[in-house]
């Protein structure tokens, strides 16, 4: 994940314990990453330096982190938001939306999400399919006109959700999707099922993409989600 | 009048109070303008006879001082002639004739001596013998050819003869008439303008109570911080509307402390159990051998269940206060019915189960998406945890009217007898259900806040059958496109 290392990043968030792990898989992940714990702090940070993306938690001790967001507008910083958020009300999401932030992620969340979501606000994950008609990933092939998909010149007979399904992996391939990501981004829905569906349906195009003798692509991270092989 | 055609203000309450308040006026007024006809009329008759008294004492002076000579006939015809033209309440009608008054002179032996007036006199002789007659005190005569009775008063004067003087009631009874029509037709006008004043007052009365009751159930279906309309002043429907008011602050106040709570509660929970997740997460991508991997894997599973377990309580705490936050917009029940089906048959199928839908086509229904999502996976999740395999699953849309349907139904199990009363309580599940008790608790919480309802038996075959019935209203204007578009981002 070379083409991080110059994204910077400015990570707002006063609990030191998730503070912490964030500051620790961002860098991970190829981020430049300051932290502040205050509002205070972080407008600080933002009129000293340029920060590609800004992930900002509303809860915060002096300010509420709309306040600071519109603030951090009012300043000039254009760069985009992910607002993290433990209330759970809709209203605050959109209001947080209608105000400037780009994104929202509610507490708790899925690390891998969270990078999956700073990708999506980079536009670095478009790179690929911004104009393409097919994607490759190895020997997998998809073609966007037909709607088909093919591995090492074999057509995949797989049904429409599956062809969207693998394409979002595709689409994100060696990166982690979670099964919350799939539901919203697959099936638009953001719900947190109690039974297993998300896996039946990887289940199923995995065995129709990984047959017997082939090297497997999809692959299962217990607890996180799925990732598909780019090499 | 039928009732489909009457009149709304018929059946309003102004309309009964002022027709009970007219009545109630009209027998008092009425009540007085009789009173009022008697004391006229009294005082007529006392007039009247008070003239007659009088006239009658001259009159018999004359005869008695008059000689008896030809001259006698003539001179008290004259006195008598005279009197008549001072009748009191004449009026001139019938030309000159006079037939108001009779002036009658009976001798000892009661034949008729002198007569003034209209006609000969016989039927008014006639009539005198039939009568008793009291001497000096008036009384009412009935005279054959004449409508109405005269009023009489006799005199005898020293020669022995009678003298009678009788005045037609007629005149009298023109005026008592005339005395009716009017005390009625004012008694029409003041009955009738007393009905519109009670009728326009009580009406801009309850008119109030009408804006406040109005208000309140558009209070009680949506916004909270909306107070009924207060009038200045400091009446009864004032101190109502003071006092709704209040209530709606008592009430605005405990919702947004469960809010508060539900908010600070979920922040509270939500923190460590963001720092725990990532942390585990961590551990789990650096190099971890696999047998390290799997127990932190089923960690986060777990946690994530815990979180789910967690919105769901709150969820359905707010909505059993009414105080579910919900942005409606419009959502087609057919497409996210079978969005979900999507989403949800392979692992039917995967455990044996088929599904069956069957729908009219697109039914738009104004809701909070998210939620209603949740409520779709709830049911089918229900039927996934619950339903042995090779059971069929069916499910229903349909309208009747202006709410539209959803029936799931299957020919598993059905639900436990010990939890079919109150399955929609919280924490209430079947023996071997391994859910936490909230999914149709949430289902029935959500569906109620939107206005619907929701209903679970088990099917005369065996299996079991729930139904939401949701309201259809006619979608007025959407109200934050936003929270869509965030759940199809």
């Amino acid at each position: 994940m070379t083409y991080h290392h110059s994204m910077r990043l400015l990570l707002v968030e006063d609990e030191l314990e998730i503070q912490g792990f964030l500051k620790q898989s961002l860098s991970d992940a190829g981020y430049k990453v300051d932290s502040a714990r205050d509002g205070k702090t972080a407008l600080q940070f933002a009129a000293g330096k340029r920060y590609d993306v800004l992930v900002v938690d509303l809860g915060l001790p002096d300010q509420d982190g709309i306040d600071l967001i519109l603030q951090l507008r009012r300043s000039g910083v254009s760069s985009p938001v992910l607002i993290l958020s433990a209330r759970r009300s809709v209203d605050d999401r959109v209001k947080g939306l209608e105000q400037g932030g780009d994104d929202y992620l509610t507490k708790p969340f899925a690390l891998a999400e969270l990078l999956a979501r700073l990708r999506n606000l980079l536009r670095r994950n478009l790179a690929a399919s911004e104009d393409a008609t097919r994607l490759r990933v190895l020997d997998l092939e998809l073609d966007f006109i037909k709607r088909r998909a093919s591995r090492a010149g074999e057509v995949l007979n797989l049904s429409p959700q599956e062809f969207v399904l693998l394409e979002y992996l595709c689409r994100h391939a060696g990166r982690v999707v979670t099964r919350s990501m799939l539901l919203s981004e697959v099936w638009g829905t953001r719900i947190q099922p109690d039974t297993n569906v998300v896996d039946v349906h990887i289940y199923r195009l995995r065995g129709k993409v990984d047959t017997e003798g082939r090297e497997p692509l999809i692959k299962t991270l217990r607890g996180i989600g799925y990732v598909l092989k780019d090499g | 009048m039928s009732s489909k055609t009457a009149n709304p203000v018929m059946h309003s309450a102004a309309w009964r109070i002022s027709l009970w308040a007219t009545l109630a006026f009209a027998i008092g007024t009425m009540i007085a303008f009789a009173m009022l006809h008697r004391f006229v009329a009294n005082d007529i008759q006392r007039r009247s006879d008070a003239w007659l008294s009088g006239e009658v004492e001259v009159l018999g002076d004359v005869a008695a001082r008059t000689p008896k000579d030809r001259l006698y006939g003539r001179v008290v015809g004259e006195v008598a002639e005279l009197a008549s033209k001072e009748v009191p309440n004449k009026l001139r009608s019938d030309g000159d004739a006079n037939d108001s008054v009779f002036f009658l002179q009976v001798g000892d032996d009661g034949a008729l001596k002198l007569w003034v007036g209209a006609g000969d006199g016989t039927p008014n002789l006639a009539a005198i013998r039939e009568s008793k007659v009291i001497p000096d005190v008036p009384y009412d005569l009935r005279v054959k050819g004449f409508k109405k009775p005269f009023r009489v008063v006799s005199l005898r004067i020293e020669d022995g003869s009678h003298i009678y003087l009788g005045l037609s009631e007629r005149d009298e009874m023109r005026v008592l008439k005339s005395l009716r029509v009017r005390l009625l037709s004012l008694w029409a006008l003041i009955v009738l303008f007393g009905f519109a004043i009670v009728f326009y007052a009580t009406r801009r009365m309850l008119g109030y109570v009408r804006e406040i009751t109005e208000a309140a159930s558009r209070i009680g279906q949506s916004d909270l911080s909306t107070r009924v309309p207060t009038n200045k002043r400091n009446d009864e429907i004032g101190h109502l509307a003071l006092t709704l008011n209040r209530m709606l602050d008592r009430i605005e106040s405990s919702v947004h402390q469960l809010h508060t709570i539900t908010d600070s509660l979920a922040h509270d929970l939500r923190s460590p159990l963001t720092a725990i997740r990532g942390k585990l997460e961590i551990a789990l991508s650096s190099d971890v051998k696999v047998e390290q991997s799997e127990p932190i894997g089923s960690a986060i599973d777990e946690l994530d269940r815990l979180t789910e377990f967690l919105n769901s309580s709150l969820d359905v705490a707010e909505a059993k206060a009414d105080a579910l936050k919900l942005s409606r917009t419009e959502v087609d029940l057919d497409h996210l019915v079978r969005s979900m089906i999507d989403l949800y048959e392979p692992c039917m199928s995967d455990k044996g189960l088929r599904v069956q839908m069957h729908s009219a086509g697109s039914l738009t229904v104004l809701a909070d998406a998210a939620l209603l999502h949740r409520v779709i996976a709830n049911l089918l999740d229900n039927e996934l945890k619950h339903l042995p395999a090779s059971c069929n699953v069916w499910i229903n849309l349909g309208t009747s009217g202006n709410t539209a349907t959803l029936t799931v139904e299957d020919d598993g199990p059905g639900f436990a007898p010990e939890i079919v009363s109150h399955m929609f309580e919280q924490r209430v599940k079947g023996i071997d259900s391994k859910g936490h008790g909230l999914g149709l608790a949430f289902v029935e919480a959500v569906v109620r806040a939107h206005g619907g309802s929701v209903t679970g038996s088990n099917r005369p075959g065996g299996g079991a059958q729930l139904s939401i019935h949701w309201p259809r209203e006619q979608p007025k204007k959407v109200v934050t496109p936003h929270s869509f578009a965030l759940v199809n981002r």
